[in-house]
């Protein structure tokens, strides 16, 4: 569908974790038609902030009718911008911009991986999976590097998907890293699932070491670049991808992706 | 009454002053089913270069205060591509819009056979140079840098194209007016300035430059004072001279007050960059506030509004 730019009021804004906050915002004509991946670029108004370009953030939940939430974690000025925002606030919101996952995996499971911030896009593919005619068995590994920062995804999640959480401190889950939880469950699969993953290039790039062709029916991942306008004409957010013959290939992460075969992507790309 | 906003240049007549300037609203497809450019005085396309570019490696773009810095490596579909997919869509859905072309050449050359490869094409309205390209060939130091090299490229041009020129300059030289002469002297039809400063952003946390390439083109806001300085600066000149060539002022304009900055510095057309990254309507806003600004202020038509900031104002 074609992207929309619209100056929004926030609904609302709360706190869901250490430094992570959920953002809620009406989306009127586009919510309904949002998939699971795609993104929207949010600006402050004018003169409301010393932040100037918009940011990219993937949509987390769209409610009916016409709510959609983003979460965000602070990590620099626009982050920290918007945790200051309060309802009645108003935003430039663009979008819905970007690709899509994979919903018909042409597999029986789906192992959904998501790593940090990483967690918006997968917990909404979650719910979209879950919701088709015929669903695989979902599971979703979430990890944080501090318990203190996991969300409590579980209560918006379908009853059906199964949660493993982990984090590197210990504090929640299991004591470890995302790929720690991963591999006994690809191991239990009786035939290849989906794999789809969403987190820090790092954690990308180990997991993309543990799956295949042989044990993955299909590997996507989401990704992230610094970017300006969010729509294929600023040429700033490349991801560089495998080629055949070892030279470099360049993808626009918000046009051709965000959304990639995880097979190609050159890890590690962060 | 509502003002007159068209302005005659290049022997064209633009329907509006305000353009969207290079590489920053694309081959115009991107953005045309929010912010078509057909509302605007013209589109000036991603500068085209004879091969197709990959461009430089990640991250491309940072956010700097009040602008950002890029550095893209020219990225584009190359001249064949280009002519063959991107100029027939635009030219269909340009209005009443100009099709202005922008490129760019490693050698002198190049240059010319890209600009005369664009010449023999249907539907271009004129060529904009983009002098702030590396030349190979001497130590890739800029075109734009060098007024031999800035000489050569136009006068070049000058002898193998028919088109309107316009040679957009940059403002990273000691004395832009003496450049803004020499490209007279070789032929140019109009000057459009400025293109991007260099800069560079460090990433502390990481301790290393936060471009993939250390330095980047620095846009938005923050170059406008820049951008002002040096139209005014190459109005005077180009008076001093009594040459009748127009001036394109381009730099950090994002709203009708930003782009009367430059039309009263000079600027007999403005181009709007970066902001329409920030918001893609930025462009068409612009047209709508100089509508407005002029039908406050009792304006006919804006182009009386040209260089009167030399004259004392009112």
């Amino acid at each position: 569908m074609i992207p929309v730019f619209r100056w929004v009021e926030v609904s609302d804004i709360r706190k869901m974790a250490r430094s992570t906050y959920e953002l809620s915002f009406p989306e009127p004509e586009s919510a309904s038609k949002i998939g699971p991946g795609q993104f929207c670029m949010v600006s402050p108004a004018p003169h409301t902030s010393d932040v100037f370009l918009p940011r990219p953030f993937s949509y987390y939940r769209v409610d009916g009718p016409g709510t959609i939430r983003i979460l965000f974690r602070t990590f620099g000025r626009a982050t920290r911008w918007m945790a200051g925002l309060a309802p009645g606030s108003r935003i430039g919101v663009f979008g819905p911009l970007g690709n899509t996952f994979t919903l018909a995996p042409q597999a029986r499971r789906a192992i959904l991986v998501a790593g940090g911030i990483g967690l918006p896009p997968m917990a909404m593919l979650a719910g979209r999976l879950d919701a088709l005619d015929e669903p695989p068995e979902i599971d979703l590994i979430y990890g944080e590097q501090a318990g203190d920062r996991i969300v409590d995804v579980g209560s918006d999640l379908p009853g059906r998907v199964r949660l493993h959480l982990c984090s590197e401190d210990g504090a929640a889950g299991q004591k470890g890293l995302v790929t720690g939880l991963f591999r006994p469950l690809i191991a239990g699969c009786d035939s290849p699932p989906a794999v789809y993953c969403c987190g820090p290039g790092p954690m990308m790039a180990a997991l993309a070491g543990l799956v295949s062709s042989e044990n993955t029916a299909l590997f996507e991942v989401s990704t992230e670049e610094n970017m300006a306008c969010g729509k294929g004409i600023c040429k700033g957010c490349v991801i560089p991808m495998t080629t055949p013959d070892g030279s470099v290939s360049y993808r626009y992460c918000c046009t051709d992706g965000p959304v990639f075969n995880g097979f190609e992507v050159k890890w590690p790309h962060a | 009454m509502a003002a007159r906003l068209t302005v005659d240049c290049l022997g064209l007549s633009f329907q509006n002053p305000v353009l969207v300037a290079s590489g920053t609203f694309g081959y115009g497809d991107e953005y045309y089913d929010i912010m078509p450019f057909s509302r605007l005085g013209g589109l000036v396309t991603k500068t085209v270069t004879a091969a197709p570019r990959q461009g430089n490696p990640p991250p491309r773009v940072v956010e700097t205060d009040s602008g950002m810095l890029n550095s893209i490596g020219l990225a584009n579909v190359g001249l064949e591509v280009f002519i063959r997919e991107k100029l027939p869509w635009i030219v269909q859905h340009a209005g009443g819009a100009r099709v202005v072309v922008n490129f760019a050449g490693f050698s002198v050359d190049e240059f010319i056979g890209v600009g005369a490869g664009l010449a023999g094409c249907r539907g271009i309205d004129a060529l904009e140079v983009n002098l702030g390209c590396p030349n190979v060939k001497a130590g890739s130091i800029h075109f734009g840098a060098d007024p031999a090299t800035v000489r050569e490229v136009i006068a070049g041009l000058r002898g193998e194209v028919g088109l309107p020129l316009v040679a957009k300059l940059t403002p990273n030289v000691a004395d832009i007016a003496a450049l803004a002469e020499v490209a007279v002297e070789a032929g140019a039809d109009a000057l459009s300035l400025i293109n991007t400063l260099p800069g560079m952003k460090i990433d502390v946390k990481k301790r290393k430059p936060a471009l993939g390439m250390a330095f980047g083109g620095l846009s938005g806001p923050a170059l406008r004072p820049v951008g002002v300085a040096c139209v005014y600066k190459v109005y005077r000149r180009l008076q001093e001279m009594g040459a009748g060539v127009p001036v394109i002022g381009i730099g950090g304009i994002a709203t009708g007050p930003d782009a009367l900055e430059y039309i009263l510095a000079g600027a007999r057309l403005v181009q709007v960059g970066t902001a329409s990254f920030v918001n893609p309507l930025a462009a068409g806003q612009v047209v709508a506030e100089l509508a407005a600004w002029c039908e406050n202020e009792g304006i006919g038509d804006l182009s009386e509004l040209v260089g009167v900031a030399h004259h004392g104002g009112n």
